[in-house]
């Protein structure tokens, strides 16, 4: 099903190129891998997609006498921090990348450590250098200020690191400092369970949980080639909607929070409790945690649960328009929207952008549309766009996507109801050995890409997360030629998430 | 010599008043806000506990902090202190009436900027500073604005001491009410939402320190200093409260001393409605972009400035 193509390491950036000219390709993940055990290097796996959503992997192998390799970052940006992990994680060096600055690991782990090495235990403790000399660059010149914020917050959020400089109010540069808490998520799949590494899975983010356990199922199913019933394909369907629901409305409260705008930051938070509450009715769970599993899923949605979401979806969605009328009317709130964070349109079509970042500056990024999942069919969902690209456009882009799930949910219900009730769960059985597959969910935040490859006896030999908020490398592009209080306005707008790095 | 200890006594029993009654308005404030956002808010008491709380605890002072940064907190204090004896509360005659008049009010609050802009700037962090560059800026507005409208104001009396604004509005009632107190009165609204740093100017519940205007400055305090400067700044609030409700809305202010208890019982209800007026304006409104503050005050100065034309053309 995946087009691969191997290559020599140094035609990589070439043949790369050629992919993303010639075919219209773009990168959706880069993955390393230590298969030095098996008599083999270090492997790298470039996939594409093409614009027919099928996917084109590109794979070298690095000699591990000679860990390096040309840079494809230069023909091909949206590599740049994929190659960079690899150079932390792996100890593969990327030949040539304008940026080889460390990023996963920190300067006070010390060098020639890899942690994602085969021979690097998982579990050993690593002394730190206690007087590390930080990666950020500055902004040096004649009235500059550089404001330093992090990465201990004021408010309850994740640790990351800002660096703001500027002149005045007026911000020429920020460099953003993210995965303070690298838990080895990643590291402790390797040989673990296909329960374990599930388990894992929906805790790498809270707010994504269940887009973390559906892509994770769909990577296992399509290794094992064992897939779900249409009953319990569309079960996701509505839940991951349902998953995107509370997100988006509570991402577009908290917006206002950072405009100060305190009437609409707790209304929206009573629509977003509301649809936590639903979720815990139908699922179980506030956050939809347990609810997917390789196969299938755990619990059915019969009548009364597929009559308690339509109700209440129906009340909270007219409420929801209410709500959203009043904030397009606020003028005070809109007025500080427009035209503050602009993400240009090629810069995020370039570097990678997904999800609500990439569609609020014009760039059609959305796996529901490219390749349909779960209980979707193919026209189901069309990305909405917008293409200023501001903080506005982001908004925007969250409070139509969410009417359009209101709909998408009701449909799915519909179809549903048409299902007769069924196994829940497909049973996986044994992994084959030496296959590997990607599991692509829309998230809340955008595409996250699971990859999973199994070894000689069928184990998990390597687990790779690329979650939506890879975005992170964005921000900083929107933020410059912004006011230093308009940040949290920016990020907000964004509303990236920290642990999805800190994997 | 009784008259000595008389006037000491109506002193301190007005800084008594103001000073406790302070954390009490923010508390009903806070209510009020959370009432309208659909919350319950904290208890009415809070405000207190906190300050109590703080008052109890050590500070931890920057290495880098210099004695500016200490003796800071006690200048911003005193200014406020003072300036709770130049405003007519219950009495027509301010205690300190005769000792400075709208000049030396609006001074007062100056110096307190001054010393907590430095005290801000004094630990080197980049809030602190970011926080004083910002305050300065805005008071360079809000401050002409205050003075021109206390000026339209108490030019009625014949010149610019508010005992004797309040005290003629006291003795005129009614009749007093002219197009220039109602600009000035504005213009005032908007002065004390800057000052107090409300919304839209600024947020006083917000933990997004690149946001900050006030509490930036006091971010690096803690402990003892910290509950002082937050129970100056409380002080600043209903001393700007009292001056509104003395010059504005005069009625109820005692002119005999059968009067007090009724003045007393005008002077709460004052405050509530002014910090309604301060509840549903934080409600209904985004935070300005910063840029545009200046705007908002200039607007304010404008206001000032036809009140006090308004009261020398129509005169």
């Amino acid at each position: 099903m995946i087009e691969t193509q191997s290559v020599a390491a140094d035609a990589l950036p070439d043949t790369c190129a050629a992919l993303v000219q010639e075919r219209r390709a773009r990168l959706v993940v880069m993955t390393g891998t230590d298969e030095r055990e098996r008599g083999r290097g270090f492997g790298l796996y470039y996939v594409f997609a093409l614009p027919s959503g099928a996917l084109v992997s590109i794979e070298a192998q690095i000699d591990p006498a000679r860990p390096e390799f040309p840079s494809v970052t230069r023909v091909v940006p949206a590599a740049h921090w994929y190659e960079r992990e690899v150079k932390d994680l792996l100890g593969i060096e990327p030949r040539g990348h304008p940026d080889p600055r460390r990023l996963v690991l920190h300067d006070d782990w010390p060098h020639g450590l890899h942690p994602l090495r085969k021979d690097f235990d998982g579990r050993r403790t690593v002394a730190r250098d206690p007087h590390p000399h930080g990666p950020i660059t500055g902004v040096r010149g004649d009235g500059v200020i550089e404001v330093p914020v992090g990465p201990i917050h004021a408010g309850i959020i994740e640790p990351g690191h800002f660096r703001f400089g500027g002149v005045g109010e007026l911000v020429f540069q920020l460099e953003a400092r993210l995965f303070y808490t690298h838990r080895g998520i990643e590291k402790a799949a390797e040989g673990a369970s296909v329960e374990r590494v599930l388990f894992l899975a929906e805790r790498i983010c809270g707010a994504c949980s269940l887009s973390n356990a559906v892509a994770y199922s769909q990577a296992i199913e399509a290794i094992a080639d064992r897939h779900p019933g249409r009953r319990t394909r569309l079960i996701r369907s509505v839940l991951l909607e349902l998953e995107r629901l509370y997100n988006h409305v509570g991402d577009i409260a908290n917006l206002c929070a950072g405009a100060a705008l305190q009437l609409a930051v707790y209304q929206g938070g009573v629509l977003k409790e509301r649809l936590q509450e639903l979720n815990a009715e139908v699922a179980g769970h506030r956050y939809l945690f347990g609810v997917a599993c390789p196969g299938g899923v755990r619990r059915d949605l019969d009548a009364a649960a597929q009559e308690c979401i339509r109700r209440e979806t129906g009340a909270i969605e007219s409420e929801f328009r209410s709500y959203v009328d009043a904030l397009l009317q606020t003028e005070s709130f809109m007025e500080r929207l427009v035209g503050t964070g602009v993400l240009e349109h090629d810069l995020a079509d370039e570097l990678g952008a997904v999800g609500v970042a990439a569609r609020a500056s014009g760039v059609a990024r959305d796996v529901r549309a490219s390749q349909p999942y779960a209980g979707l069919r193919p026209g189901m969902v069309t990305p909405v766009l917008r293409t200023e690209g501001d903080v506005r456009a982001r908004m925007l882009v969250r409070v139509d996507e969410a009417f359009a799930s209101f709909g998408l949910v009701n449909d799915l219900l519909r179809e549903l109801a048409e299902v007769a009730p069924t196994e829940l769960v497909t049973p996986i059985g044994p992994l084959p050995p030496d296959r590997w597959a990607l599991g692509m969910v829309e998230s809340p935040r955008g595409e996250n890409v699971h990859h999973v490859m199994t070894g000689a006896a069928g184990e998990i030999t390597r687990y790779r997360v690329r979650s939506a908020s890879y975005n992170w490398a964005l921000v900083p592009f929107a933020v410059a030629g912004n006011l230093l209080p308009d940040f949290p306005l920016i990020n907000k707008s964004f509303e990236l998430c920290y642990a999805c790095l800190d994997r | 010599m009784n008259e000595v200890l008389a006037s000491v006594g109506v002193s301190f029993a007005q800084l008594g008043l103001l000073v406790a009654l302070a954390p009490g308005l923010s508390g009903l404030i806070k209510r009020m806000k959370a009432v309208l956002q659909g919350r319950k808010g904290p208890p009415l008491l809070q405000s207190y506990f906190d300050l109590v709380k703080l008052l109890r605890k050590d500070a931890v002072v920057s290495e880098h902090a210099t004695v500016i940064f200490r003796w800071a907190p006690a200048v911003y204090a005193g200014c406020f202190a003072t300036a709770a004896l130049l405003v007519p509360v219950l009495w027509w005659r301010a205690p300190l009436a005769g000792w400075g008049d709208a000049i030396a009010l609006v001074g007062l609050f100056a110096l307190a900027r001054f010393a907590l802009a430095l005290a801000g700037l004094d630990t080197g962090s980049a809030f602190g500073g970011m926080g004083s560059s910002r305050e300065v800026a805005v008071a360079a507005l809000a401050e002409p604005a205050l003075l021109l409208a206390l000026f339209a104001v108490a030019r009625r009396s014949g010149g610019t001491d508010l005992s004797s604004a309040s005290g003629f509005f006291v003795a005129q009632g009614v009749a007093a009410v002219a197009p220039s107190q109602l600009l000035a009165l504005a213009a005032m609204v908007i002065v004390v939402i800057a000052e107090t740093g409300r919304v839209p100017a600024d947020n006083p519940d917000t933990h997004l320190e690149l946001t900050m205007i006030h509490e930036g400055m006091l971010l690096e305090y803690s402990g003892r200093p910290l509950g002082i400067l937050l129970w100056a700044s409380l002080l600043k609030q209903i001393v700007l409260f009292s001056l509104v409700a003395a010059l504005f809305f005069p009625f109820g202010i005692a002119a005999a001393p059968s009067e007090i208890p009724a003045a007393l019982g005008g002077f709460a209800l004052k405050l509530i409605v002014l910090a309604l007026l301060m509840s549903l304006v934080e409600s209904s409104s985004a935070k300005l972009r910063i840029l545009r503050v200046p705007e908002l005050l200039g607007a304010a100065c404008a206001l000032a400035m036809l009140a006090l034309v308004a009261e020398v053309v129509v005169r």
